[in-house]
C-alpha cells in the first residue's frame, strides 16, 4: 500500500508548511523580518513502462509508460526579499535600509554577520552598536558631549554639538552584499551569516553599488503580509485534511482485502 | 471457471495503481509547477485453452498540461508562465524541463532553480544575473533587464508533443525527442503557477476508486461462495 506512504508525505509536507506560516506570523512585528515561504517539489517516479520501450506481446512502441510518483519532498524554505514598508520612529540611531544591503555587525566570536535590522543603539563606552550591544561595523563612536546626531543616505554619520562647534564626521556605515542573499543562513536574532551558497560578502557604500540608501529615523517593518498567511494557512489545512482522507481511504480498501475470504 | 476471478483482479489491482496515482496528485496540490496525472483503463485480452480472457489494464498516462493558477509573490525572481513552454534547466542527467519557476540565483551569480540547477538563456547558456543589479525586471518575452538595460534572456521551450514528456522528480521532465523554442513566449513576473491538481476531482474519484474496489471486493466473495456451492453439489 503505497498510497497510505504517499499520503504521508503529503501530510508531512503540509505540516511544514504550517510550521513556516506560524514563524512568519509570530514576527510579524519583528523589525526588518523577512517572509519565508516553504516550496515543495515531487519525489521520484517509479518507472513501471518506460516511455518508448518496445511492447513484449506485439512489438509496438509504447506512446507514454507507466510512471508512478512517490510523493512530496520540502525543496527550499525560501525568503522572499521584498522590501518592508519602513516606518517613522524619529529616532536618531533608527536607520532603515531601502534596497537590498545588509549591516555588518561583529559577533561575540569575532565572525562578521549581517542584519537588516537598523534600530541601532549606544554602548556605555559611546559606540554604535545593536539592541543585542553587538557592535556595528566599522565601529562608530559617538562623542560623549555630542547634543544630536545626523545619518545621511550614504550612512555618514555627523555630530552635532552645542555652541558653534560645526558638525563632525563621525563615520560611515558599510553596507554589504551578497550575490545570493537567499543562501543566507539565519543564526536568529535578525541576524545572518554568510555561507556557501550566498557568495563572499562584497562591502560597499550605500548610495553606490545598487545595495540602497539609509533613512534616519525609519524602520523597516517585517515583510509579512497576515492576510497572505491566513489564506495559506487554511489551504495547508485543507491540503492535509484531503492527504488524511486519501489515507482513511486507502486504509478501508485494505481492510476490504483483509476481509476477503 | 477461474476466469472471473482473474479478470475482477485485474481490476483490482489497476484501481490500487489509481489510488497511488491520487495519493501523489494529492500530495502535490501545492507543488508549485506540478502536473496532474491520471489512468487510463484498457481492455487487455488473454487467450486461454477456453477461450478468451478479458481483463482490464490500468495505464498511467494522461499528464494534464491545463495551466494552473497564477499566484502572486512578489518575489523578484518567481517567475510564472502562461500558456504553452517550459523553462529548460541542465541537471547532471542532462538538460530537463520545468514549469516551476521559482528561481533564485547561485553563489556565482548564475540563475537556477532551488535544487540548484542552471537555468538556460534563450541562447542554451546560463543566466547571469550580476550581484549589484538593481531594480531586475523580466519582460513577457523573457528578457532580463537592470535599471532599464537587458543584461540577458531566459529561454522557453517546448517539446514536439507533451504526451511523450517523461516525469523526473522535482517537478522536472526529460523530452526525449528533443525540443524547439516557444514562438510567443510569456512570462509573468513576480508570479508562480500553482499545481493544477484539482482538488474536488481528485476526492470524488477517491470515493469512486474506493467503492470500485469494494464492490470488486464483494464479487469475489460471491465468487468463493458459488464456486463452494458448486463444489459441495457436486461432491456429495
Amino acid at each position: 500500500m503505497r498510497a497510505l506512504k504517499i499520503a504521508a508525505t503529503g501530510m508531512s509536507a503540509q505540516q511544514m508548511r504550517v510550521e513556516v506560516i506560524s514563524h512568519n506570523l509570530s514576527n510579524m512585528s519583528t523589525t526588518g523580518y523577512n517572509a519565508r515561504r516553504a516550496e515543495f517539489a515531487d519525489l521520484h517516479y517509479q518507472q513501471v513502462h518506460r516511455a518508448g520501450t518496445i511492447s513484449a506481446s506485439d512489438g509496438t512502441m509504447l506512446p507514454t509508460g507507466v510512471q508512478l510518483g512517490l510523493g512530496v519532498r520540502p525543496a527550499a524554505v525560501s525568503v522572499n526579499l521584498a522590501q518592508g514598508s519602513s516606518s517613522a520612529t524619529g529616532a536618531d540611531l533608527d536607520v532603515a535600509i531601502e534596497g537590498k544591503g545588509y549591516l555588518e555587525v561583529t559577533l561575540p566570536s569575532g565572525a562578521a554577520a549581517y542584519t537588516r535590522d537598523g534600530a541601532l543603539k549606544r554602548s556605555a563606552d559611546g559606540l554604535i552598536v545593536t539592541s543585542e550591544g553587538l557592535h556595528v561595523a566599522p565601529g562608530i563612536t559617538i562623542p560623549a558631549d555630542a547634543k544630536s546626531l545626523s545619518v545621511n543616505q550614504q550612512g555618514e554619520v555627523y555630530a552635532y554639538f552645542d555652541g558653534t562647534v560645526p558638525a563632525q564626521l563621525l563615520g560611515q556605515f558599510t553596507l554589504t552584499g551578497f550575490t545570493n542573499p537567499r543562501g543566507l543562513e539565519a543564526i536568529g536574532g535578525n541576524l545572518f551569516t554568510e555561507t556557501e551558497a550566498s557568495g563572499p560578502p562584497l562591502q560597499g557604500t550605500a548610495g553606490l553599488d545598487g545595495l540602497g540608501m539609509l533613512r534616519q529615523g525609519y524602520l523597516e517593518e517585517s515583510s509579512v503580509d497576515p492576510i497572505y498567511e491566513i489564506t495559506e494557512l487554511i489551504e495547508a489545512q485543507r491540503g492535509y485534511e484531503l492527504n488524511s482522507k486519501v489515507i482513511t481511504a486507502a486504509d478501508q480498501m485494505l481492510a476490504a482485502t483483509v476481509q476477503v475470504r | 471457471m477461474e476466469t472471473a476471478g482473474y479478470a475482477v483482479l485485474s481490476r483490482q489491482s489497476g484501481l490500487m495503481r489509481e489510488l497511488q496515482l491520487i495519493a501523489n496528485n494529492v500530495a502535490n496540490a501545492n507543488t508549485t509547477g506540478y502536473r496532474q496525472q491520471g489512468v487510463i483503463f484498457s481492455e487487455y485480452i488473454r487467450a486461454t485453452d477456453h477461450g478468451s480472457l478479458s481483463m482490464s489494464a490500468a495505464h498511467v498516462r494522461d499528464s494534464s498540461f491545463t495551466q494552473g493558477a497564477i499566484t502572486r509573490t512578489g518575489a523578484t525572481l518567481d517567475l510564472a508562465i502562461e500558456g504553452e513552454g517550459f523553462f529548460a534547466v541542465i541537471t547532471p542527467g542532462g538538460e530537463r524541463l520545468t514549469r516551476n519557476g521559482a528561481f533564485t540565483t547561485s553563489a556565482q551569480g548564475d540563475l537556477v532553480t532551488h535544487d540548484g540547477y542552471p537555468v538556460l538563456s534563450a541562447a542554451g547558456g546560463p543566466v547571469f544575473v550580476p550581484p549589484g543589479a538593481a531594480d531586475l525586471a523580466v519582460a513577457r518575452d523573457g528578457t532580463l533587464s537592470s535599471q532599464g538595460l537587458p543584461i540577458g534572456q531566459i529561454g522557453l521551450l517546448r517539446p514536439p508533443d507533451t504526451k511523450e514528456l517523461e516525469r523526473d522528480g522535482a517537478t522536472l521532465f526529460r523530452a526525449p525527442n528533443g525540443t524547439g523554442p516557444v514562438e510567443d513566449p510569456a512570462i509573468i513576473q513576480g508570479a508562480l503557477e500553482s499545481s493544477n491538481v484539482d482538488p474536488v476531482l481528485q476526492l470524488a474519484r477517491l470515493i469512486e476508486v474506493q467503492r470500485a474496489y469494494e464492490m470488486g471486493q464483494g464479487f469475489l466473495d460471491r465468487e468463493d461462495e458459488r464456486q463452494r456451492a458448486a463444489i459441495k453439489t457436486l461432491f456429495t
